[in-house]
C-alpha cells in the first residue's frame, strides 16, 4: 500500500494551493451568505406572508414562516458557489490522465512499480476528499458565521452538512466525466473544454427549465431533467420534503459510473510519451 | 557460455491503423549483458521500451522478461525494472531530496539513501534545492541517481547522456560498468555511437521499426581492418585459418577483414608481396552507416517511379 499513499500526498501537495483558495473563498461565501440572510431574513418572512417580492425565494419551495435555515440555504445557489466546486471538479477530472501525459510526468510514475488501478484510486481520493474538503468549508464558514450574525433559529452544523454533500455530491459527476475523457486522451485541453461545455449545458439546461415562461413548454421537463443542477436543491436538502436522499444518490451514482469507465478505460490504454 | 535470456521479445509489433512504429521484433537480452539500442529518432527503440514496460499494449507478438508478460503482468515487470525515460519531466515544486524520496516511496522506500549519496558525491548535485531551479542535465543527473540506485535486476535507459557535460557522461559510463559488475542487466538506448561502443556487449540496429542487426561487440572488438596494397596489383591467396576476409576493393588497395590471432597474421604479412599497409579497428560509426548512412538500402522504401 505504500505507494499508494506515496501518491495520495504527492497529490494532496499538487492540490494545496488550489484547494486552501477553493476552502478559503467558500468558507467566506458562507459566511457573508449568512450575514445576507441575517439582514434580509425579517424582510423575506413578510414577502413569503405577502406573498409579494423575493419571487425567487418563492420558487424554491420556501413556505410562510421557515426556518431560518431554509432563509439560508435559498442564498447556496449561488452561481459562485456552483463555479468553485465545478471548477475543481473538472480541473481536478481532467488533469489526471491526459495533463499528466502531456506534461510527461505519467512516465515518472508508471515507469515505477505501481498500477493502474492504484494510481487513479489516488486520483480519484485524493480529489474526492478535496471536494468534501471544500463542501465543508462552506458549511464550516456558515456556521461561524451564525455566532457573529442575529438569525430567528440558528441550524446546528449537522444540518448545514447535508447541503454541503449535496453541493460535492452534484461536483462528483462532474470530476467523474472529466475523469473520464483525461482516461482517453493525451492532452489537457480537450477534456477540459469537453467537460466545460458539458457543465455550461447542464446549467443553462437548469436556467431555461425555471423560467416561468416556459413552465408549459413540453421540453421544459427534458431540460429539467438533462441538468444534473436539477439535483442539487440545498432548501429541499435542510426541509423535511426532501428528495434529498434520491438526489444524493443519482448524483454519486452518476459519478460513480463514470469513474469506473475511467478506470476501464485507463487499465486498457496506451500511455504514450508525452504529446 | 551464453547467459540465459532475461528480456525476450517475440514477433513484437506495435501498429497505430497503417502505421508500424515496430514490426515483428524478435529477439532476447540475456542476464547481465549490456545491450545497446541504436537507431535513429522514429526507429522503434522507445516503443520497444515502452512495451517491455506494460506501457503500451503490442498489437502482435509478446514480450517478456523473467518470464512475465511485460503487457499483462506490467507491474511484475515494472518491479524488477528501473527506467530512466527519454523525456523526463519532473514535478518543480519538489526539492531534489524530495523527488527521489518521491520516486523511492513508489518502490516502497527502497534505493533513497542510496540514490542520494549518488546524487550527492557522484553527480554533486544539491538536494535542498527546488528541482524547478535545477537546469536539465541535473535533472537528469537526478533520475539517473535514482535509476542505479533501484534495486532491481535491470535497468532501461532511454538516452541516458543526452542532457549530460562530458564528465558526468563518464560518471555514467562508470555507473553501468558498475551495474554489470553487481550482475544487473543495462539496456541503453541512445544515439552517442562512441558510449554504446565502450560499454555494450551487443548492440541491436533498428531502423523503421524493423531489427536489422545484432552486434556482438566483444567480436567486434576482435576486429582488424587492413587496407593492403600489394605489389604487382594482385592480391595472393589468403591462408583459410587467417581469418582473413575482403571486404572491398579501394583502386589497387584492399580492405580487408581480420577476426583471428595476430602472430599468424603478422607472420603471412612479412611473407607477403606487400607494397603498402596500414592496420585499425572499425567504430561502430561505419556498422551503422550501413544501415543508416547515404548508401544504406531500405528494402521497406517504395521503389521510386
Amino acid at each position: 500500500m505504500k505507494p499508494f499513499w506515496t501518491l495520495v500526498r504527492k497529490n494532496f501537495h499538487d492540490v494545496r494551493w488550489s484547494l486552501f483558495l477553493s476552502a478559503a473563498a467558500l468558507a467566506a461565501l458562507g459566511w457573508l451568505l449568512v450575514h445576507v440572510a441575517s439582514l434580509q431574513e425579517t424582510r423575506i418572512r413578510q414577502a413569503l406572508s405577502n406573498g409579494k417580492g423575493f419571487n425567487w425565494v418563492r420558487q424554491m419551495g420556501l413556505d410562510a414562516d421557515p426556518p431560518s435555515i431554509e432563509i439560508m440555504m435559498a442564498f447556496w445557489n449561488h452561481p459562485f458557489i456552483i463555479l468553485v466546486v465545478a471548477m475543481w471538479a473538472i480541473g481536478r477530472g481532467s488533469n489526471a490522465v491526459s495533463t499528466e501525459i502531456e506534461r510527461g510526468t505519467l512516465d515518472m510514475v508508471m515507469s515505477r512499480p505501481v498500477s493502474r488501478s492504484s494510481y487513479l484510486a489516488s486520483q480519484v481520493l485524493t480529489s474526492t476528499l478535496g471536494l468534501l474538503l471544500i463542501a465543508a468549508a462552506l458549511a464550516a464558514g456558515a456556521y461561524a458565521a451564525t455566532f457573529y450574525n442575529i438569525l430567528k433559529v440558528p441550524p446546528p452544523f449537522w444540518l448545514l452538512m447535508r447541503p454541503a454533500f449535496n453541493l460535492a455530491a452534484l461536483a462528483f459527476p462532474m470530476y467523474g466525466y472529466a475523469l473520464l475523457l483525461s482516461s482517453f486522451d493525451i492532452v489537457r485541453w480537450r477534456p477540459l473544454t469537453i467537460a466545460s461545455v458539458l457543465t455550461l449545458g447542464g446549467f443553462i439546461a437548469r436556467v431555461i427549465s425555471v423560467i416561468p415562461v416556459f413552465k408549459d413548454s413540453v421540453w421544459q421537463p427534458w431540460a429539467e431533467r438533462a441538468s444534473l443542477f436539477t439535483l442539487y436543491n440545498p432548501v429541499d436538502a435542510v426541509s423535511e420534503r426532501s428528495r434529498y436522499d434520491f438526489d444524493v444518490a443519482v448524483l454519486l451514482g452518476l459519478g460513480s459510473a463514470c469513474i469506473a469507465l475511467a478506470f476501464l478505460a485507463f487499465a486498457t490504454r496506451d500511455l504514450p510519451a508525452n504529446a | 557460455m551464453d547467459r540465459p535470456p532475461l528480456i525476450v521479445s517475440d514477433g513484437l509489433t506495435k501498429a497505430y491503423g497503417p502505421t508500424f512504429a515496430l514490426r515483428d521484433l524478435s529477439m532476447d537480452v540475456r542476464q547481465g549483458e549490456v545491450y545497446g539500442l541504436l537507431g535513429p529518432n522514429g526507429s522503434g527503440k522507445t516503443t520497444t521500451i515502452r512495451l517491455w514496460l506494460g506501457l503500451m499494449r503490442p498489437t502482435r507478438g509478446r514480450a517478456t522478461i523473467f518470464g512475465h508478460d511485460c503487457w499483462r503482468g506490467g507491474l511484475q515487470v515494472r518491479r524488477l525494472v528501473s527506467y530512466l525515460p527519454g523525456e523526463l519531466r519532473m514535478p518543480g515544486s519538489l526539492s531534489g531530496l524530495g523527488v527521489l524520496k518521491f520516486l523511492s516511496g513508489l518502490r516502497d522506500g527502497e534505493g533513497l539513501d542510496r540514490a542520494a549519496a549518488i546524487a550527492e558525491r557522484v553527480m554533486k548535485l544539491d538536494l535542498r534545492r527546488k528541482v524547478r531551479k535545477y537546469s536539465t542535465g541535473m535533472k537528469q543527473k537526478l533520475a539517473l541517481a535514482q535509476a542505479f540506485a533501484d534495486p532491481v535486476d535491470v535497468l532501461i535507459l532511454d538516452e541516458p547522456t543526452s542532457a549530460l557535460d562530458p564528465s558526468a557522461r563518464l560518471d555514467v559510463m562508470n555507473l553501468i560498468r558498475e551495474a554489470k559488475a553487481q550482475g544487473q542487466t543495462v539496456v541503453f538506448s541512445g544515439h552517442v555511437l562512441s558510449e554504446i561502443e565502450a560499454v555494450c556487449d551487443r548492440v541491436a540496429i533498428l531502423r523503421r521499426g524493423r531489427l536489422v542487426h545484432v552486434e556482438d561487440m566483444h567480436a567486434r572488438r576482435r576486429l582488424r581492418m587492413l587496407l593492403v596494397r600489394f605489389a604487382g596489383g594482385a592480391a595472393p591467396p589468403f591462408p583459410e585459418e587467417l581469418g582473413l576476409s575482403v571486404r572491398k576493393t579501394e583502386g589497387p588497395a584492399l580492405l580487408l577483414e581480420h577476426r583471428g590471432e595476430l602472430a599468424p597474421l603478422l607472420r603471412w604479412l612479412a611473407t607477403a608481396p606487400v607494397e603498402d599497409l596500414a592496420i585499425g579497428t572499425e567504430d561502430l560509426h561505419s556498422l551503422y552507416n550501413q544501415f543508416h548512412g547515404a548508401e544504406a538500402v531500405d528494402e521497406d522504401e517504395e521503389p521510386a517511379r
